[in-house]
């Protein structure tokens, strides 16, 4: 799932210190789960801003609403009529749902609350590592179910690059050789010879809005 | 709106929402067939031995619609037995199909709206 950090409170203080009714929104996907951006976590920046704000001897109307997903947008329906009672909009959710709300409420200016930070696995409660960047091109299948391009400092598509120190990476002795991960892992599986497969170029799509139509469904969005 | 409050149920909050979806809740109710079609468009039903408490409409049916029965008069246990049903029981993949075309998961998010307005909601960390 995508996992998120909370902002610094003072940099959400600042994306709204000229507005005076401020709207809280939560999401109830991934940053719930992350404990960045739930129902939760949208009552307690409420109570830290209006605690900041009351410091400040500014009076702002603040309040919070969690929307089951706001990626989705017959989910945040629920929130055209309150949406108009005030000047702004927090968003809690990740960057695809500040954009979606950003979207369906032009006229109002939405601010996130969260870095979105990865697709990442849970090792604990709240703690979270990256493993997928979403690169749209996986070669899972090549690596032995290691993803070099978030694993390896380099982001090597094709490796290892020849900076292996020891089991460590050149570039830090704190980060593990992914490459070396990877070739452990192969040769485990008996599957060496898929090290040898060299990967075209990674084609970086991330400068173009990626869409994603899946198989059966192309006759549907795409116009003949 | 948000205020976790779980001890003090505020009924008449409840039964805003319901009048402001009196028609969805009432058309979902007399609608359903029980005719457990949606059971098999559901992942979770299927993956967990189809447990009847996971089919779609049981799920509508055991929230919304009985508190839209009950005047939308419930108990903290209660509320928090539908909180299990709405939020544990069903992810929202927004996939459940009914020939009658009730939408299912729009009743099951108002079940969520209801719990979350009276800040009953999934923790993640309990």
């Amino acid at each position: 799932m995508i996992k998120a950090k909370p902002k610094p409170l003072e940099e959400i203080q600042n994306y709204v210190e000229s507005f005076d009714r401020i709207l809280i929104t939560g999401c109830g996907g991934c940053v719930s789960v992350c404990l960045a951006g739930g129902q939760r976590e949208v009552n307690i920046l409420k109570t830290e801003l209006a605690l900041a704000h009351s410091q400040s001897n500014t009076n702002k109307h603040m309040d919070g609403y969690t929307v089951e997903r706001q990626c989705n947008s017959n989910l945040i329906e629920e929130l055209d009529p309150i949406v108009a009672d005030f000047d702004c909009i927090i968003s809690m959710a990740c960057g695809a749902g500040v954009q979606h709300l950003a979207e369906r409420y032009p006229g109002k200016p939405v601010f996130p609350a969260v870095n979105t930070i990865a697709i990442g696995v849970d090792l604990d409660i709240g703690l979270y590592e990256e493993r997928c960047r979403a690169c749209g091109e996986c070669v899972l299948a090549y690596t032995g179910g290691i993803c070099p391009v978030t694993r390896c400092a380099k982001g090597l598509f094709n490796g290892p690059c020849g900076g292996t120190n020891g089991d460590k990476c050149e570039i830090s002795n704190e980060i593990d050789c992914a490459w070396l991960m990877i070739y452990n892992r192969l040769k485990e599986q008996n599957r060496l010879e898929d090290i040898l497969k060299i990967q075209p170029p990674m084609e970086w799509k991330n400068q173009v809005k990626r869409t994603i139509i899946q198989k059966g469904y192309e006759n549907r969005y795409i116009d003949k | 709106m948000s205020d976790n409050n779980r001890n003090k149920i505020d009924t008449r909050a409840i039964q805003s929402i319901l009048k402001e979806n009196k028609k969805q809740i009432k058309l979902g109710l007399t609608m359903c067939a029980h005719c457990s079609m949606c059971a098999e468009s559901c992942f979770l039903y299927m993956s967990k031995d189809y447990d009847p408490e996971y089919m779609p409409s049981y799920k509508f049916l055991n929230s919304i619609g009985k508190l839209y029965k009950k005047k939308g008069k419930v108990s903290n246990g209660r509320l928090e037995k539908m909180r299990d049903l709405v939020f544990e029981n069903c992810v929202l993949c927004t996939r459940c199909y009914c020939p009658f075309g009730i939408n299912i998961p729009s009743l099951i998010t108002l079940g969520r709206r209801i719990c979350r307005s009276q800040g009953v909601f999934r923790e993640y960390d309990k």
